[in-house]
């Protein structure tokens, strides 16, 4: 039996809209071993929403997987495991229903989208409780009340029959995170989980899915902005840009030895807490359309390195010795060179 | 009415009053709790309890704590998107004469929905979808008639401009915009009325590190153009610290220490900020077995039935008998550093090793 919980092959999500066709997710290779964190970081709107909701099949309806599969390795019992490929699944099926919220869930970016302002946030948690155990109502309003005071919300007993909007921010983002977990899920999707928490409680949070992933042996998949919280949970690292992963490795070498022009200038553009306040490094140019992307290396109108060939020659994979890979024509050409002096 | 103040001293004792832009003093706001079919009330939510500092002219001041502990309720007081159950908020007017924003009704506070703006924390669900971006951007100048169409046009292409989007795309919806442009569209919503003072509610935490760099340097640049004065609510401590020349720390309510920016990074006075900074992420994995990281244990405070004393006495490694009886007062140590701990003076406190 494999440790390998999913495997991402070539994946390809497109949104065919009136203004023409949205490359959102442009083949996307990832790997999450079971147990382990994998953090998915990159620029607004590079497609890590769209490629993560992929592996529960909730695309928007737009939005079709083209191509690739997201190979799962389910365990179904200590000494069994079948594969499915999630691409290949209907999104409506009895198959992906069972696996949804339950093997694989998924915090979800915006809590006011995912949370009904109609039902009180102890109803909601309750009903996904109810839908994949056997408890009783009454057992799942005991586990929903605990759940909520895990995740750091006072008053549980009171806040589990309040409305979302009577909620702070980050009240409700611990609402949502406590859904997530409440049926010991083998997957954690979570997008941006810790965006309107302060520090403490973000802490806290992290502890807590360290904790559950401990105990349960769960698989987080975490897309973040905040490298600092990357730094602190992840086992390793994909950075994407528009629609592609363009650099991976574990996350001690993507921090301290990264290769790729688009992470260097990330870990560049952190505010460092020191003496002196100097003027922010920034990534210039803007996120391009995503209408008309750029050819060639997809970096490269914003790249301070780029080379003639980075506007016609797309970049390949690259591998490093320790399942470090990039995609960048600078080491392509290095490889090459070096490859011709060996020969 | 206009409710005209005498300019008077803050509350918080041995403040310099030069400069003062907004003076905040004892500030309440109670959401009551109902329940049942009668909708009977049966307690507060003390939202806001007690909240006093200052912003001076020309100064960004941060606000941090917990989450849940009211930034946002104190942010929307002062632009009077609520109402304060009590205290004051006093505003020093350009000529220099002072209103207590908190007691004004209605039409009283149209002067100061120009003066005073609020950016709102989330970029995606604070646009209307179903208007172009010149509505949004001039809405404020049609509904209080500030400008005729032609005025109107050239502000918002002027503004679009400063703050780096296509004026050519003022037509655009704002779906066809990226999360960076649209809180650039926030941005200009917030300054078309030439603000004195703008009220930045999580302006950058959704934003990705690079456009989080380019707002957070954009609005700085604003700030000296236009001699803009902050008030900046983040949970993102490198920021506050890399944004603000002061800071304001918050827990359940109430106002728990004030200090200049660098200060409290290296001086925290109060255990809620020791633990607060300690929790800061680290920049680099090597960092994970950092020894002496503070985790904040019990119960988190419930502000509508908060604990005796001081509030923070169930969690504080420091606690003494006294801390669960006597509340402890916002007072000055030295030099407008402002803390509400009993033992301040006698804690040694871990801090930030600035480089
Ligand atoms: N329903 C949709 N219709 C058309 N385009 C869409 C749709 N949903 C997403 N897209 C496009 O797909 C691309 C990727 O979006 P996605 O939400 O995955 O970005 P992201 O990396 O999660 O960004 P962020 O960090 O801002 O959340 C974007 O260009 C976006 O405009
Ligand atoms: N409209 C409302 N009605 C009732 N209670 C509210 C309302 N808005 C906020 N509260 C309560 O007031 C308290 C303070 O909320 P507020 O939104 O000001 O916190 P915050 O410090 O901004 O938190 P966050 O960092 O999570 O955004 C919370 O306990 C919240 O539940
Ligand atoms: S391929 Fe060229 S443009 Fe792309 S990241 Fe590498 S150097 Fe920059
Ligand atoms: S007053 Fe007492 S409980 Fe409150 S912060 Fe100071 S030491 Fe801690
Ligand atoms: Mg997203
Ligand atoms: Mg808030």
């Amino acid at each position: 039996m494999s440790d390998t919980l999913i495997e991402v092959n070539d994946l390809k999500i497109h949104f065919f809209t009136d203004e023409g066709v949205v490359r959102a997710v442009d083949g996307v290779d990832l790997t999450i071993e079971r147990g382990k964190t994998l953090c998915l970081v990159g620029e607004s709107g590079c497609g890590k929403s769209v490629a993560c909701r992929a592996f529960l099949q909730i695309v928007h309806s737009i939005g079709k997987i083209v191509s690739g599969e997201i190979i799962y390795h389910r365990r179904v019992d200590n000494n069994f495991e079948e594969t499915i490929d999630i691409a290949q699944l209907n999104p409506k099926g009895r198959q992906i229903r069972e696996i949804r919220g339950k093997e694989i869930s998924m915090i979800f970016q915006e809590p006011m989208t995912s949370l009904s302002p109609m039902y009180t946030v102890g109803n909601q948690i309750m009903e996904n409780i109810l839908l994949h155990t056997n408890l009783s109502k009454e057992e799942a309003r005991q586990l929903c009340v605990q759940l909520l005071d895990q995740v750091g919300i006072p008053q549980p007993h009171r806040l589990v029959d309040e409305y979302p909007f009577r909620l702070s921010g980050g009240m409700r983002q611990r609402a949502m995170i406590a859904m997530a977990l409440s049926c010991n899920p083998t997957l954690l999707i979570a997008d941006e989980p810790t965006t309107a928490l302060d520090v403490t409680t973000q802490a806290n949070i992290l502890d807590l899915m360290r904790n559950i992933q401990k105990e349960y042996q769960m698989a987080l998949l975490f897309i973040t902005h905040d490298l600092g919280v990357v730094a602190e949970i992840a086992d390793t690292v994909a950075v994407m840009y528009l629609g592609k992963i363009v650099e991976s490795g574990d996350v001690d070498t993507i921090f301290n030895n990264p290769k790729h022009p688009y992470t260097q200038a990330l870990l560049r553009s952190i505010p460092k807490i020191s003496r002196t306040r100097e003027k922010l490094d920034t990534i210039q140019g803007m996120v391009p359309n995503p209408y008309r992307r750029p050819g060639g290396c997809p970096f490269h109108p914003r790249c301070t390195q780029a080379m003639p060939e980075c506007s016609t020659m797309v970049p390949s994979v690259t591998r490093f010795s320790d399942g470090h890979t990039t995609r960048c024509l600078l080491y392509e050409n290095i490889t090459t060179k070096q490859f011709a002096e060996l020969s | 009415m206009t409710n005209l103040v005498q300019s008077q001293s803050s509350t918080l004792t041995g403040v310099n009053n030069d400069n003062l832009m907004l003076d905040v003093k004892n500030l309440q706001l109670y959401f009551p709790i109902t329940q049942g079919v009668f909708a009977r009330v049966q307690g507060y939510t003390k939202a806001a309890d007690d909240v006093s500092f200052f912003i001076r002219q020309g100064e960004t001041v941060g606000l941090v704590g917990e989450s849940g502990c009211g930034k946002t309720t104190v942010g929307r007081c002062i632009v009077r998107a609520y109402e304060p159950t009590g205290g004051e908020i006093i505003y020093h007017r350009a000529d220099g004469t002072t209103v207590d924003l908190a007691k004004l009704q209605g039409d009283e506070l149209k002067p100061y929905r120009r003066d005073i703006r609020l950016i709102f924390q989330d970029p995606y669900f604070s646009l209307n979808p179903r208007m172009t971006v010149f509505e949004i951007v001039s809405e404020v100048l049609k509904v209080n008639k500030l400008a005729t169409p032609a005025e109107m046009k050239d502000r918002v292409v002027a503004l679009l401009q400063r703050v780096g989007l296509r004026p050519e795309y003022m037509q655009r919806y704002p779906h066809a915009f990226s999360g960076g442009e649209r809180q650039r569209i926030s941005i200009a919503r917030s300054l078309i009325t030439s603000p004195r003072m703008v009220v930045c509610d999580e302006a950058v935490s959704a934003l990705d590190v690079s456009i989080r760099a380019q707002i957070l340097n954009l609005l700085e640049e604003l700030q000296a153009d236009f001699n803009l004065t902050y008030l900046f609510i983040s949970h993102d401590l490198s920021v506050i610290h890399h944004i603000c020349d002061r800071i304001v720390v918050m827990y359940v309510g109430k106002v728990v220490e004030i200090a200049d920016a660098t200060e409290l990074f290296v001086n925290p006075r109060h255990p809620y900020t020791e633990a607060l900074l300690s929790a800061v992420p680290i920049t680099n994995p090597r960092d994970r077995q950092a020894v002496g990281r503070i985790r904040l244990e019990g119960e988190i405070a419930d502000p509508s039935n908060p604990p005796t004393g001081c509030y923070f006495h169930p969690r504080c490694k420091y606690a003494q008998e006294r801390c669960k009886t006597e509340t402890p007062p916002l007072r000055n140590l030295e030099n407008e550093h402002f803390v509400a701990c009993h033992f301040s003076e006698e804690l040694e406190l871990t801090n930030v090793q600035l480089r």
